[in-house]
């Protein structure tokens, strides 16, 4: 038989994306994964019989419009279901609704401050206007800058000229947005609270940075470059939760001739002479080919998989200083009954959107306080969404599946983590959250906590960090992971990255996958 | 206190003092511009990239990677010991309204760099503004209060001063940074109500009290830094965020020598960060006033010879004193927040970086202006010194950068020799 073209290491999606477009180009491609399943952090599981679960994600709106084009993912079983609301209960018995209903949105923002609901339609369009400005770079695979290569020379070229074409404000804009902090960013545009916390709470998913710290406006941005359908900012749920996207990716790639094989834990990769030969699998087995593409985030992939004997000192320095900082969890809930807000009773439209408990940006600054020490939040952010409202078939009927994002909970936990304090999160997640829905407490079929110390053990990402190391300014496109490797390629012939640790990053985009399977391909994107 | 720190200190000095030369090398003339049309700018930019890239491959990556940074992640990158780390974490958050975990810090320690040997991670104090009074050719009237720019035909006509004498003027450059000058000393009629938004949003959150002491005797050190640790300026940050004073200052002590007179007695000035221009709850009065100095002699007096007892004035300015004392709005000594959002061609704002207004013959220096203040941690005599004020009075008379670029390299050299001889002097509290 004709030996493998390609292996990729990890069937996360980014890892099937990449084998996705390898074996659409005719390879020979071998996806390894250590788990039974594929899918990595996008899985869907029945933790308690007859509801399911988004065990670690919840949410797609970054997943790339080509990638869903190219790979024809609608006829594989992808189908996303709009998110359409964003409510913020207050600590008063108020609160503050967001709809994708434009005068449904600005009668509900007027009722806090006419002026933030002038200012609503002006802020949407600016960041609009920047995230187009920025949206070429996603497809982009990012040059050296420190490199006097013609390529990379002629990339920066087409860069700067993308650039300077886009508009003196927009520029100026962009700039800021970079490098502002979120809390700064949107006190130059709001002054509603609820209106700022919630807005600033996409400015610290995944990170270990309060909104007011610069930096967290541009993670602002790239949750804002959801696109579902070519709309803007539209959030979505996939039916059947996030294992279908994984599952539509894998269906796929095998489609056109991927093989992939789970329970296959790799154990490292086989370098001889400074060119990759393949993989060695934990079970001893080793498997040849030329090209070895690893999703697993630089960490491991350098680390453990390669080891440093194979690599310079200087990039064995850089991914040692690659930051990770898991800060979330993850709270899973099989409900008896809809949870009743004070603030909204009732089983409103409300309930078929996102709840986030943001109530300013002092709240989420506050709980970043007791992260950064390395406590976790007693009284945490949290981004709720009740999957089973959209999509009925995820609980039994009458029956809810409730998924709570919670932040902070560092992976750095002072004493470490145990499962007292994985369940002590829990109970703070749930007392918090008991305070604008009292009924809830009463209403817990089953819970399920997930602390970031689990993810790295479950998933395999290094600290937890779901985006696979921190999306801060010094970790993106040019160095990220590191100087001078950003474009996939390592050090070790042959050795590929195709992980979220590599631009552009994460959230469930595909981007890394497709920009690596193109650079292995020698295609140009 | 960490030998693994010792071997790692060389290193670290000359990478930094690398970064800090790239950026010299940006500061020694007007920003740049990166969306310029004009042949000139496109010429300099590329000299410009080309000298930093002559620095070397490491500089670049350096650059791109540490001027983001929380200067907390860049210290502990490089070092174990938390004195050390607190010591130049300081120099991170050194009047900026910001921790050391704050983003863009890393990029605060790099200006403060700048202008000082390798290893010398504090600006340089200097007299160059004093001297540079005392040249030929400039009346400096003190004492007097500019009330407002006249303005005619969208030029200006001239300045009148608070006892309502009129001084005529056909150029006019401003160092008391772009919200006064522009929204108090001008009609705001003159202006877009862009800027003014945008103006307004500059940020300048006074975050430091200065505290001077009178002593009896020689305090036997040149400066003292209580900084115990990242955390303990995090800490200290984390009460300024909520509009309180930090109730563990970070200190930082300095003496000056010339200053003893004659029965032995020595001037202290205190640098005390953080207390907050805006408090949450009350206002600056006498008791909270009382408290600040107490608890500043307090954290002293450990390191003091004769201890507490050895003081014998005490006196202090709030951030909102420093505002009326020495014109910093808010209290800010770089009248516009030294952040990677207000800098080059975005600082004070876009409109604003090339030191021109909208208003013909009305620019602006000082602090607020690329490349931003130097001097913190002076003393009440010292004002922050206008060192790149050169560059507007070229802009002002058509004329080249050159004039700015020498002011640079006065004030560098100066201020070289001047740092390491405070560098000699200065040592870690026990």
């Amino acid at each position: 038989m004709r030996p493998y073209d390609a292996i990729v290491i990890g069937g996360g999606h980014n890892g099937l994306v990449c084998a996705a477009y390898l074996a659409r180009a005719g390879r020979r491609v071998l996806v390894l994964e250590r788990r039974e399943r594929v899918g990595g952090a996008a899985i869907s599981d029945q933790l308690f019989p007859g509801f399911t679960f988004t065990v670690y994600s919840y949410v797609v709106s970054l997943l790339r419009p080509e990638i869903i084009r190219d790979l024809e993912l609608p006829r594989h079983g992808l189908h996303v279901l709009p998110l359409e609301s964003t409510l913020t209960p207050l600590a008063n018995g108020d609160h503050l609704a967001q709809w994708s209903d434009h005068d449904q949105n600005r009668r509900a923002l007027a009722r806090h401050s006419p002026r933030d609901a002038e200012a609503y339609d002006e802020f949407g369009r600016t960041l609009h206007q920047m995230a187009r400005a920025v949206k070429p770079l996603l497809g982009t695979v990012p040059p050296d800058p420190a490199s006097l290569a013609p390529g990379d020379l002629a990339s920066l070229a087409r860069l700067a000229r993308h650039f300077r074409g886009i508009g003196r404000g927009v520029f100026h804009a962009l700039h800021k947005l970079l490098t502002m902090s979120a809390a700064d960013y949107l006190d130059e545009w709001f002054e509603s609270e609820a209106l700022k916390g919630t807005k600033s709470a996409s400015g610290i998913i995944g990170m270990l940075l309060g909104p007011c710290s610069p930096g967290t406006a541009y993670v602002l941005l790239h949750h804002y470059m959801g696109e579902l359908d070519g709309v803007f900012r539209a959030w979505g749920f996939a039916k059947g939760g996030n294992g279908s996207v994984s599952a539509a990716i894998a269906s796929a790639a095998r489609a056109r001739g991927a093989e992939i094989r789970t329970g296959a834990p790799v154990a490292r990769v086989l370098v001889k002479n400074g060119r990759t030969t393949g993989v060695a699998l934990e079970s001893g087995e080793e498997i040849r080919a030329a090209r070895v593409v690893s999703s697993a985030d630089p960490r491991r992939t350098f680390l453990e998989l390669v080891g440093e004997a194979h690599l310079p000192g200087e990039l064995v320095e850089a991914v040692r200083r690659f930051r990770f900082r898991g800060a979330s969890a993850k709270v899973n809930l099989a409900l008896d009954a809809l949870p009743e807000f004070t603030c909204l009773p009732g089983r409103g439209a409300h309930l078929r959107g996102a709840i986030s408990i943001s109530p300013s940006v002092e709240y989420l600054e506050r709980a970043y306080d007791q992260a950064k020490y390395g406590e976790f939040s007693r009284r945490p952010y949290m981004d709720i969404v009740i999957p089973s409202m959209i999509d009925p078939s995820m609980a039994p009927p009458g029956k809810h599946v409730m998924s709570i994002f919670a932040q902070y909970a560092p992976y750095h936990l002072n004493g470490g983590w145990t499962d007292a304090r994985r369940e002590a999160l829990g109970d703070a997640v749930i007392d918090t959250l008991a305070e604008y829905a009292p009924n809830l407490k009463s209403i817990i079929l089953h819970r399920q906590v997930v602390t970031p110390a689990d993810i790295e053990r479950d998933v395999g990402l290094s600290e937890g960090s779901i985006f696979q190391g921190e999306l801060s300014l010094q970790q993106l496109f040019s160095v990220r992971p590191a100087p001078g490797w950003s474009k996939y390629r390592t050090p070790v012939e042959g050795l590929y990255m195709c992980g979220s640790g590599t631009h552009p990053g994460g959230g469930v985009m595909g981007a890394p996958g497709r920009l690596a399977a193109l650079t292995v391909l020698g295609e140009r994107p | 206190m960490s030998r693994r720190d010792a071997e790692r200190w060389p290193q670290f000095c000359a990478r930094m003092a690398r970064l800090a030369r790239a950026l010299e090398l940006v500061y020694a003339g007007p920003p740049p511009d990166p969306l310029a049309r004009s042949p000139g700018e496109l010429v300099r930019m590329a000299g410009l990239a080309w000298r930093v890239r002559g620095l070397g491959r490491k500089a670049v990556e350096d650059l791109l990677r540490v001027l983001p940074m929380p200067a907390a992640d860049l210290l502990d990158d490089w070092f174990e010991s938390d004195a050390l780390k607190g010591l130049l974490g300081l120099g991170g958050v050194m009047h900026l309204a910001r921790g050391p975990r704050s983003g863009g810090s890393a990029f605060a320690l790099l200006h403060g760099h700048t202008g000082s040997p390798p290893g010398v991670f504090r600006p340089p104090r200097s007299n160059v503004a004093a001297v540079l009074a005392r040249l030929p050719g400039i009346d400096v009237r003190r004492g007097v209060r500019v009330a407002r720019i006249a303005v005619r035909a969208g030029g200006v006509a001239s300045i009148v001063l608070a006892s309502g004498e009129e001084v005529v003027a056909e150029c006019v450059v401003s160092g008391i940074g772009p919200r006064r000058t522009l929204l108090e000393l001008v009609d705001p009629a003159w202006l877009d109500p862009e800027l003014v938004r945008a103006v307004r949003n500059v940020r300048a959150r006074g975050v430091v009290a200065r505290v001077d002491l009178l002593l009896d005797r020689d305090p036997g050190f040149a400066t003292l830094t209580l900084a115990p640790s990242l955390d303990a300026l995090e800490r200290a940050y984390d009460d300024a965020k909520y509009g309180r004073v930090s109730q563990r200052p970070a200190l930082e002590a300095y003496v000056d020598g010339q200053a003893a007179n004659a029965a032995g007695r020595h001037r202290i000035e205190v640098h005390v960060q953080y207390a907050p221009y805006a408090l949450a709850e009350g206002d600056w009065d006498a008791a909270r006033r009382a408290a600040l100095v107490d608890g500043v002699v307090q954290a002293l007096a450990a390191y003091l010879p004769g201890g507490a007892a050895a003081v014998l004035e005490r006196t202090v300015r709030t951030p909102r004193d420093l505002e009326s004392d020495l014109g910093w709005p808010e209290g800010q000594m770089h009248h516009a927040e030294l952040a990677l959002d207000q800098a080059l061609w975005m600082r004070p704002v876009a409109a604003l970086a090339h030191y021109r207004t909208p208003i013909r013959g009305l620019h602006l220096c000082g602090p607020a202006l690329h490349p931003g203040g130097g001097v913190p941690g002076a003393s009440g005599r010292t004002r922050p010194a206008r060192r790149f004020a050169a560059a507007a009075a070229a802009d002002c008379s058509r004329a080249t950068a050159a004039p700015t670029i020498d002011a640079v390299r006065l004030h560098c050299a100066a201020a070289r020799a001047l740092s390491a001889r405070a560098a000699a002097k200065t040592r870690l509290p026990p």
